[in-house]
């Protein structure tokens, strides 16, 4: 994954540009549909599975519906935008003291668009996409579909925001220098010195 | 009169500081250790707390604890030059605590020697290498497996079973507790009308596969073991079951002490069935006069005492947080149109079984 994919880049999903036109995305988007659907149904579905079909369609429809109408397109690209901008500046900022107050503040502005970001762009739109008309009749998303991707999304959502954060420097927690033998052989110990 | 001047200086000796982080550490405590650096810390110079009042004696080892080999190397750990000098400027230091990794590597290891598995996880998270210690943990389970150590193997397995994260807990992801109480309830939330649909009398893969779905917390840590070989699942859920409930003896009395009502209960369901096919009973008139007073003391006696609640799920609720095992050897049972009740049902055949001390079960055929 590219390291600014980590956000959610809606363009990727469909296999598009940032410059595609709308009618690119349809086509793709119903495209990748199909193909999804019939991978569906030929494949046999574990719960596992499930959750990663459920999560695939859901973040197809979302890129459909979010990319094909050009004020939502242009403020999902504004907003991706900034929480890469604020990643960029607090970085700058933490090489030169990560524990400064202004770094703080830039990590809290950060951490605050950023959650934004996910809530809006893995959330919220994603299940709205799944009531849009259009996705609807593309992908069958029905209110099944929608409970389950609740919770399929809610994970998904703070595992990226976990991703997103273990790129980024240490700042509550000194940089740990860890001697992966010394730990297999603190594993081992653990286990054979039994409980204490 | 003027009012006393309350900014006199404290002082936090260095030893304290020392004791206090170092007990901690050893504790495998990350509450406190936290708390130690918050900024009213009773640690720190500009904090009206005082580390020494009664109130904070729980932050201070004892005389015992502080011969501990634990404590004596976390101590040893606090004391290292930089480390201090670390602890100094964060102590010191107005906003955010930058905390020690050392200390907190320290701390997370001696959390998983105490079982204190969601502050191991909480602190190997905060360092980013919880995932990672999880695969070393499955890994060592291997190696434990391949030279045939099951107890071992399944105390790793266990271990980084447990260092789980729930990402999806809100608002903040949490250490993932196993809830067996709840998981317990959907394990048996359909009412099951055919015999060998009951979990304990599935056909041994599927009890497997059941039975390790239920007992970790993730399916993907259940596959780890239900991809191996059925020789190898069996020794490994049955020392799984007794790690996971120490108390599993208590639970195997109390169905011995249940099978005399269970063989009642049988007999008059099986003497009414046979009411209905003669012609002598009504079928929706099967559960007349049975009394189910008597038999709702089988799941009172399962779970070992009565409860004000008497439905099934209420007394399968407290028995899977007693004895989170048990949820796998019982079924729901109706003894009348609106009364369930919860029942001993598994296979005998099933080498599990045996191997668990189970007692052999009167059958309704």
């Amino acid at each position: 994954m590219d390291d600014e994919d980590v956000y959610i880049n809606y363009f990727t999903v469909l296999g598009l540009d940032e410059n595609c036109k709308t009618g690119d995305v349809r086509k793709n988007y119903k495209k990748m549909m199909k193909d999804l659907i019939l991978e569906i149904h030929s494949t046999e579905v574990t719960p596992d599975r499930l959750d990663q079909y459920l999560l695939t369609m859901a973040k197809l429809n979302a890129g459909f519906y979010i990319l094909r109408d050009e004020n939502r397109r242009n403020a999902y690209v504004e907003h991706r935008k900034k929480v890469i901008r604020l990643e960029k500046e607090w970085r700058e900022k933490g090489e030169q003291d990560a524990s400064s107050p202004e770094a703080d503040q830039l990590r809290r502005e950060y951490d605050r668009v950023l959650r934004d970001f996910l809530t809006k762009y893995m959330e919220e739109l994603v299940l709205e996409a799944g009531r849009d008309k259009e996705c609807v009749e593309t992908s069958n998303w029905d209110a099944h579909h929608e409970r389950h991707a609740s919770r399929v999304l809610r994970h998904y959502r703070q595992k990226l925001y976990s991703q997103i954060h273990e790129r980024l420097p240490y700042y509550d927690v000194t940089r740990p220098h860890i001697d992966w033998s010394e730990r297999e052989q603190t594993v081992e110990q653990i286990l054979h010195g039994g409980k204490v | 009169m003027a009012g006393k001047n309350i900014s006199s200086t404290k002082v936090v000796e260095q030893e304290i500081i020392d004791l206090a982080l170092a007990k901690a550490i050893a504790d495998g405590d990350i509450v406190n250790f936290r708390f130690l650096f918050l900024p009213y810390s009773p640690l720190r110079e500009d904090s009206t707390e005082d580390i020494e009042s009664i109130k904070y004696s729980y932050l201070l080892p004892t005389e015992e604890e502080e011969q501990s080999s634990l404590f004596q190397s976390a101590l040893e750990l606090v004391s290292r030059k930089d480390i201090r000098e670390h602890i100094q400027k964060e102590l010191h230091k107005k906003g955010p605590t930058q905390l020690s990794s050392d200390l907190l590597l320290a701390l997370a290891d001696n959390a998983v020697r105490h079982e204190k598995f969601t502050s191991a996880s909480q602190a190997y998270e905060l360092l980013r290498i919880r995932h990672r210690m999880q695969e070393l943990f499955f890994a060592q389970g291997e190696k434990e497996l391949e030279k045939g150590n099951i107890l071992d193997a399944v105390r790793a397995y266990r271990i980084a079973s447990a260092l789980e994260y729930d990402y999806s807990a809100f608002p903040e992801p949490l250490p993932a507790v196993p809830r067996y109480h709840d998981q317990a309830l959907i394990l048996h939330a359909e009412y099951k009308t055919v015999w060998n649909e009951c979990i304990g009398n599935l056909p041994i893969e599927n009890f497997l596969k059941s039975a390790f779905n239920y007992l970790f917390l993730l399916p993907e840590h259940a596959s780890r073991i239900t991809n191996k070989p059925i020789e190898v699942q069996i020794p490994f859920l049955v020392e799984l079951i007794h790690l996971i409930d120490p108390e599993w003896k208590q639970f195997v009395q109390c169905v011995n002490q249940v099978i005399p009502l269970m063989h009642d209960l049988y007999q008059e369901l099986k003497s009414r069935a046979e009411r209905i096919a003669d012609g002598r009973l009504w079928e929706d008139e099967w559960d007349e006069g049975l009394n189910t007073e008597k038999y709702v003391a089988i799941s009172e006696q399962l779970l070992g005492r009565k409860l004000n609640q008497k439905d099934w799920w209420a007394y399968l609720k407290e028995l899977a947080y007693e004895h989170p095992p048990s949820a796998l050897f019982v079924a729901r049972q109706m003894i009348g149109k609106e009364q369930e009740i919860i029942i001993p049902r598994y296979n005998f055949d099933n080498p599990i079984m045996m191997q668990l001390n189970l007692p052999v079960l009167p059958t309704i055929k």
